[in-house]
């Protein structure tokens, strides 16, 4: 009989194709971008994030880099004129995060380090994610979705699978998309 | 005497439990054994890594019912993120978060499965007592015409004009109201089996049933003594909190073709063939989008197949071709399918309301590996082959036709990037719809096949009873055995083919 796995082991998640040695190739293999910067000039490019209270899993700089997502990727619409920040969906993630496996919580931080230095490792531009213009940053995370790389759409198909599944889930989306809410509530309470 | 639900994230469990028979997974094929074993007077203790939700707890939300009645979260999915894998864990399993489609084992593929693999037990006539028996435990009829939802009519409407084959299905609700959420789980358990047939019937007979219990190891204690090493998990299913042991002479494992796979990975049980030939039959969404409100988000969502394109008896697979049936689901659900983000996508879900999906469900041939990493890390490999991607893409064609018969605008196939078919047709395909990873919203809900029946060890995992090759009673009881498709829908061959195993059990207790 062999052995058992550790604590929680059976559990996986959307992030668990991020393997370590994936990230490191992927970031390699993008070039010498990270590697010209240097550790020192990659945090002085990310720059300083605002403190943020009350996260159990995410630091300051991951929640900057959540927000900066959802933005572009759940912008204002006329069509569905809601803010997202009003739902405070990195708020979300990190309580999502806080009851995942741990190789899942690592995955996904490498996913957040991946996107925040997306624009130096796959365009070679001295900039990051969060700093990127709004027009420019929707620009950028679009091109995850459809790059050749795998890896991005894999980080792409994620984000969007988590996101849209709770933002669409907040009732104050549901006029804009014509749908009147859960059933039991409209019909009242129904007896099989 | 009356058996209980026991829910080991409130009450302190003992060191150790000790019965007769162990039946890990509360799904179609564990509540069925549960049942059988306990009313032949046979102690029975079945554990269930997911709890009992009950009918308020059923907020047809889609974010907490993913969180709950879904395995990851609802996160699961094969290695490279090609295939999204739908897997219960609550109560019930399978039969508590599907579609209630009842569908059969189609005559040509037991057949198929008694010539070219042996299995004589599932020989037409000789497995039909224990079909029927499925039927009745699942109340099976047909859905009422008038309980056909927009989105299915709308398909039914095309596919009648251009003259195919289709039907309305059948399925296994009693009282429905067509609340139109069945896959986060009906909040008036309008669904017949196994939670409402099975587990009761089971209860009554004297089985205890243990829910936030994770069967993490099979293992050997003394001679004829199996030992399961379950982890008891918190009140949200998510953090492992406490270790007991249950000792019985026979163990059924009935948790999923990934899990029953996984267990027997991580306790080293089993033969090389073990987690080999998975079959994920995985289904391509389409979207018909209509000027009109559809509103397919009630009503039952998925209750008619266009069928003219199935085949049922190929020579070399069984079952094969494809179906295209109707469907629908809520907010979230429907908004992770979609390939678009940012402005795009804020645009498209604004059409919810307007949207009559369906699903394109091609079978596959075993093609995926349910592999253990040595830290207990589970991966799904999973390649899709070029038939497969051949038939989706046929069947895209035949559903584009079929929407637009019946009044659609525009036809969506939400792939990376978006396909967009409109009145002159979908053209050429290939390139359009490769299929490479992580660029379709490939679903999974009918995984077979880890743990292959089979008349010798070299060709599968488990004998003809279902006892895993190279052990002595510890069994798989569930769609793992499957050799190659049972059909388009499992819940009906699970439950068949459970009847018929524990059947074979009984006699040998």
């Amino acid at each position: 009989m062999g052995e058992t796995g550790n604590e929680e082991s059976a559990r996986d998640g959307l992030f668990s194709f991020l393997s370590r040695r994936r990230f490191l190739k992927v970031s390699l293999a993008a070039g010498g971008a990270i590697l010209g910067v240097g550790g020192g000039g990659l945090l002085a490019l990310r720059g300083r994030a605002p403190p943020v209270d009350g996260l159990r899993v995410l630091d300051a700089h991951e929640y900057r880099t959540v927000q900066s997502l959802v933005e572009v990727m759940l912008p204002k619409t006329d069509a569905i004129p809601i803010d997202a920040a009003s739902m405070d969906l990195p708020r979300a993630f990190d309580a999502f995060l806080a009851d995942e496996p741990e190789h899942n919580v690592k995955d996904f931080q490498k996913a957040l380090v991946l996107i925040e230095f997306g624009p130096l490792v796959f365009e070679h531009k001295l900039t990051t994610f969060s700093r990127l213009a709004v027009p420019d940053r929707a620009a950028h995370w679009q091109e995850w979705a459809v790059s050749d790389n795998l890896l991005r759409r894999q980080v792409s198909m994620a984000m969007r699978k988590f996101f849209n599944l709770v933002y669409f889930d907040h009732e104050q989306v549901w006029p804009y998309i014509g749908y009147p809410g859960p059933s039991m509530k409209r019909l009242g309470r129904v007896e099989p | 005497m009356s058996g209980a639900i026991i829910d080991l994230s409130k009450e302190a469990p003992p060191a150790a439990i000790t019965t007769e028979i162990c039946v890990i997974g509360s799904g179609c094929g564990g509540a069925t054994a549960a049942r059988l074993l306990a009313e032949a007077g046979h102690e029975v203790v079945v554990l269930e890594e997911g709890r009992d939700l009950k009918g308020p707890e059923r907020t047809q939300r889609d974010a907490p019912m993913y969180d709950q009645i879904y395995m990851d979260r609802g996160g699961r999915a094969s290695h490279d993120l090609s295939v999204t894998v739908l897997q219960g864990r609550v109560l019930g399993g399978g039969g508590v978060i599907n579609t209630c489609d009842v569908v059969p084992i189609p005559e040509g593929v037991l057949h198929h499965w008694a010539t070219k693999y042996g299995l004589e037990d599932f020989a037409p006539q000789r497995f039909k007592r224990f079909h029927d028996d499925a039927l009745a435990d699942l109340s099976a009829s047909h859905i009422p015409d008038s309980m056909v939802n927009a989105a299915n009519n709308k398909v039914r409407q095309g596919a009648e004009a251009l003259g195919l084959r289709g039907e309305v299905m059948m399925h296994n609700r009693v009282g429905c109201r067509g609340l139109g959420t069945c896959m986060l789980g009906c909040p008036i358990f309008a669904k017949r089996n196994p939670r409402m047939v099975a587990l009761p019937k089971a209860i009554d007979a004297g089985a205890r049933i243990f829910t936030r219990a994770r069967a993490v190891k099979v293992g050997k204690s003394g001679e004829d003594i199996k030992e399961v090493t379950v982890r008891t998990l918190d009140p949200g299913g998510y953090h492992e909190q406490r270790e007991l042991k249950v000792r019985a002479k026979v163990v059924i494992i009935a948790a999923n073709a990934i899990a029953s796979a996984q267990l027997l990975l991580r306790s080293g049980v089993g033969n090389a063939q073990v987690g080999r030939n998975l079959i994920l039959q995985p289904q391509l969404p389409i979207i018909g989008l209509f000027e009109e409100r559809i509103a397919a988000f009630d009503g039952i969502p998925q209750s008619y197949a266009v069928t003219e394109f199935e085949e049922e008896d190929n020579a070399e697979f069984g079952l094969w071709g494809y179906r295209i049936e109707g469907i629908m689901g809520t907010p979230g659900i429907v908004a992770t399918l979609l390939p678009f983000s940012g402005v795009a996508g804020m645009q498209n879900m604004a059409r919810y309301d307007r949207m009559a999906p369906s699903l394109l469900l091609a079978p596959d041939a075993p093609s995926g590996r349910v592999q253990v990493a040595r830290d207990g890390r589970l991966t799904i490999h999973y390649e899709q082959r070029d038939d497969h991607k051949k038939r989706l893409r046929d069947a895209v064609r035949v559903a584009s036709k079929v929407y637009l018969e019946s009044g659609a605008t525009q036809v969506l196939v939400p792939s990376v990037p978006p396909l967009i078919i409109g009145s002159s047709g979908p053209g050429k395909l290939g390139q359009r719809l490769s299929f490479a990873p992580a660029t379709a919203p490939l679903i999974s809900a009918h995984q077979q096949g880890t743990v292959r029946f089979a008349t010798s060890e070299r060709d599968g995992g488990a004998d003809l009873n279902g006892q895993v090759y190279g052990t002595r009673d510890v069994y798989v009881f569930d769609s793992s055995g499957f050799p190659s498709s049972a059909a388009s829908h499992t819940m009906t061959p699970i439950i068949a083919s459970s009847r018929m195993l524990t059947t074979k059990l009984l006699t040998r207790l």
